[in-house]
């Protein structure tokens, strides 16, 4: 019975981490090559809206995919902001927030209930049904993921480039390496990962849209990044630990029991406090790109 | 090897072109914008296989700028690069190493946290999804042990020495094959092992490189290479075969004939005194005592010149007297009223300018635009502001006039960062931002440092101006000759106390050169 308890908040754990663990690998990307983005709220909440119409349209995965290229495109419009145009990061990321949060409350009231949105039977994700609990595919992307992140940064040329553009621009320049074009795909392929968790949330995880569904989960992995110190294997550490205070907090809210003795409102604040814990305790003691934040320009 | 001296032209008809490897005919760089002036004013030069080529010239003559200019950095304005006498444009550095053209940075183009091989392996034209680290730790040994320039491939360079990084930098733009190597200042990083760098440098020519050095210091433009083209303000002054040629002819190309202006002195009219110091001590920044019992005074119209080793209290004066500074003891009694430990804006408004040592850090707000900084000090006031109102037309009119009065080159005065002008077109906004006022007291501190010796002739010719308008200036600095050129009295200070001073009609040079030597004087202070 306790065992099964355990098993259950563990497998819960394991859902709640997957967005963050994808915002988050995709968003070291995107830091590595020296842009921060801090719309990754937004986009998960877009991405939750145009995955579970898209899904509702062509299937889960046709949704997922969905969510994706909505990331993908607003990632393409901050980046386009931040390189080329010499845009201030922090000021890009936010309106990506607020235009993310105003479209999807109208979105919400045009289909109906304002608010809220189920995602249609047919485009629901179905879980894999094992002896020891149903659990969705979805987590072992993010699983997979990281590594494959870690790879590709850590053991590529293309890695290089991408960590030398956010650490010396100008060396990057004189090795002949494209700034603005690196940067700009870099940032616009982690949006993608945003967007794809966005989708995770409401087509597989929740099963529906709400206007705020992304619940700060942009955030969160912003933190897990900090966390990370830009390593996406640690990413995975990070996004554990968030994925469990994060789904905890669901877990108190169905259980009487547990709500008699702790408010369940002070478990739904865990993760945030847990976020700002972590985060105090590791920052100063990890390194960030040299160039991160600042646009490159050659004189 | 042939006879008379060699122009630069005679010298490319005489040499025949077969082994030029790279030439620019014509180069031409200029800012855009309102002052339109060329950086590059119509530079030919060319590098032949086998030789090393030095490129002299003072710092802002546009050595830097034509080392851009011929490895792809740099768009030209105008002219043409030939490779092995084949016009070619270079669009990026990639197309300056793809024809055969490396340039080592003066400030290094290397990726800090990563290690040698891997800022090596940024540049090469392999795809993207393989890690070719194992190859380059092997050829960067191997290129290590043919030219003698030893590094650890697998060096973080953030750990190497400014040396080793140097050598890292090198080997880098030797691994892609360049026949062509331009070092820009690669001697201002390791003065202590230039050796070993001109060691290598030479066995590389030998082997048949054409190089490229560029330098400030006339000792290794005739220590290195076979021939030396010097650069002054954008323009060539021609091309010497380095046997031929000394250092006299060296210092003539570069710096012109400096022949000091005749500067008019009238009299001091005024006995009236407007700067007087008493019995003042402070510290300095390690808590050391900085000043000892200073005492002078500085009247109307008159120029008080302190010389003497820099780091003997001399800064620190300047900063207690401008407000920067707190004075333990004693007094700065301004016109009369005494002014000690007032902040700066009091010591403005009392009417002293002050031309800082720190001319980027405390003379100008970097990131700020020109026009910003050429009105920082009279914002407050009308006609540049009413109430919380700047007027922007008549700041915009105010920095032109005097960008354009004192020659600063600038392309735009509401766009370009000020933190992008060299330190000579600093410094005359800095002058120009002091002076247009006519103040009646002016702090300059090493006022001409790494000025052309126009800008010497122009600045020292503002201060005889100011002095005649009635302005008490006070002028710190090395050289001897401005001292002596422009004081009407000289101090000599040494740890701390003023140990002699001098009226400057009679001061002997080697007086006080001797005092300054030693930090006391003959007869007159003896303790």
């Amino acid at each position: 019975m306790n065992l099964g308890y355990l098993w259950g908040i563990f497998l819960g754990s394991l859902h709640a981490m997957v967005p963050i663990t994808l915002t988050a690998t995709g968003e070291v990307i995107g830091e590595s090559s020296g842009l921060f983005n801090i719309g990754l709220e937004g986009i998960i909440l877009l991405g939750a809206m145009t995955g579970a119409l898209g899904a509702e349209v062509g299937g889960p995965i046709f949704g997922l995919l969905v969510g994706v290229v909505t990331g993908f495109a607003i990632g393409l419009v901050f980046g386009l902001v931040c390189t080329y145009f010499k845009g201030v990061q922090l000021i890009a990321g936010v309106g990506i927030n607020l235009f993310a949060a105003g479209l999807v409350t109208f979105w919400l009231i045009d289909l109906g209930v304002p608010g809220h949105h189920a995602v249609a039977e047919k485009g629901q994700m179905v879980d894999i049904s094992t002896p020891l609990g149903d659990f969705s595919p979805m987590i072992l992307v993010a699983l997979g993921l990281p590594v494959l992140i870690y790879f590709l940064l850590y053991r590529t040329k293309l890695g290089l480039k991408i960590r030398a553009v956010g650490e010396n621009p100008q060396a990057a320049d004189v090795a002949g390496i494209k700034i603005h074009l690196l940067r700009w795909l870099s940032t616009a392929a982690g949006a993608s990962l945003a967007g794809l968790a966005g989708a995770y949330i409401s087509i597989d995880w929740m099963g529906s849209v709400t206007k705020e569904i992304s619940a700060g989960r942009g955030f969160i992995a912003l933190a897990t990044v900090v966390f990370s110190g830009l390593n996406p294997l640690l990413v995975l550490l990070g996004g554990f630990i968030f994925g469990f205070f994060d789904n905890l907090a669901v877990w108190v809210a169905t259980m009487p029991a547990v709500q008699k003795v702790i408010p369940w409102q002070f478990v739904a604040m865990a993760p945030y406090v847990v976020t700002l814990l972590v985060v105090a305790g590791v920052i100063g003691r990890v390194r960030f790109p040299a160039a991160m934040g600042i646009p490159y320009e050659r004189e | 090897m042939r006879g008379c001296s060699i122009s630069k032209e005679e010298s490319s008809l005489v040499e025949g072109k077969s082994d030029t490897i790279l030439e620019g005919k014509g180069i031409c760089k200029g800012f855009p914008g309102v002052w339109e002036h060329l950086i590059l004013d119509h530079i030919d030069i060319d590098v032949r296989a086998g030789e090393i080529h030095t490129l002299l010239g003072e710092n802002g003559a546009g050595k830097t700028v034509i080392a851009n200019c011929l490895s792809g950095f740099y768009m030209l304005s105008e002219g043409q690069i030939y490779v092995k006498g084949k016009p070619v444009t270079l669009k990026s550095p990639r197309d300056g190493i793809r024809h055969g053209i490396g340039m080592v940075h003066q400030e290094l183009a290397l990726v800090k946290p990563f290690t040698v091989a891997e800022n090596i392996a940024l540049g090469l034209p392999t795809s993207d999804l393989t890690f070719p680290l194992p190859e380059v730790e092997d050829r960067v040994r191997e290129l290590s042990e043919k030219y003698k320039l030893y590094i650890d491939p697998l060096a973080r360079v953030e750990d190497l020495s400014a040396g080793e990084q140097q050598r890292a930098e090198i080997i880098k733009v030797l691994y892609h094959d360049p026949e062509i190597l331009i070092l820009d200042e690669p001697t201002s990083l390791i003065s202590a092992d230039a050796e070993h760098l001109f060691e290598a440098l030479n066995s590389m020519a030998e082997m048949g490189y054409g190089i490229l050095f560029i330098t400030h210091k006339i000792k290794e433009a005739l220590e290195i290479g076979n021939r030396v083209t010097v650069l002054r303000l954008g323009k060539s002054m021609g091309t010497r075969e380095t046997a031929k040629t000394d250092k006299t002819e060296l210092v003539k190309l570069m710096f012109g004939e400096h022949t000091p202006a005749h500067l008019e002195r009238k009299p001091v009219g005024s006995k009236r005194v407007v700067l007087e110091v008493r019995n003042l001590e402070a510290l300095a920044a390690d808590e050391e005592p900085a000043l000892q019992g200073v005492s002078f005074s500085i009247r109307e119209g008159e120029i008080l010149g302190f010389a003497g080793v820099s780091g003997n209290g001399q800064s620190e004066l300047a900063e207690v007297i401008t407000g920067l500074r707190r004075a333990t003891k004693g007094e700065v009694i301004i016109h009369g009223k005494d002014y000690t430990n007032h902040n700066p804006r009091d010591i403005i408004r009392a009417g002293v300018s002050h031309v800082p040592e720190k001319r980027r850090e405390v003379g100008v707000i970097e990131p700020m635009t020109v026009a910003e900084n050429v009105v920082l000090k009279d914002i407050r006031v009308s006609p540049f502001s009413k109430g919380s109102f700047v007027n922007i037309s008549r700041v915009t009119a105010h920095a032109k006039e005097i960008v354009s009065r004192f020659g600063a080159l600038v392309s735009d005065l509401w766009k370009s960062q000020t933190r992008i002008l060299s330190g000579g077109n600093i410094q005359r906004l800095i002058l120009g931002r002091e002076t247009w006022r006519m103040p009646k007291c002016i702090v300059a501190v090493y006022p001409t440092q790494g000025l052309d010796a126009k800008a010497i002739d122009h600045t020292w010719e503002l201060f005889m101006r100011l002095r005649e308008a009635g302005s008490s200036i006070l002028i710190v600095s090395e050289d001897l000759d401005e001292i002596m050129a422009l004081s009407d009295r000289i101090a000599v200070m040494s740890n701390g106390r003023i140990v002699g001073m001098f009226e400057g009609s009679k001061a002997n040079r080697e007086e006080i050169g001797l005092m300054i030597a030693t930090g006391a004087s003959g007869s007159e202070h003896s303790q």
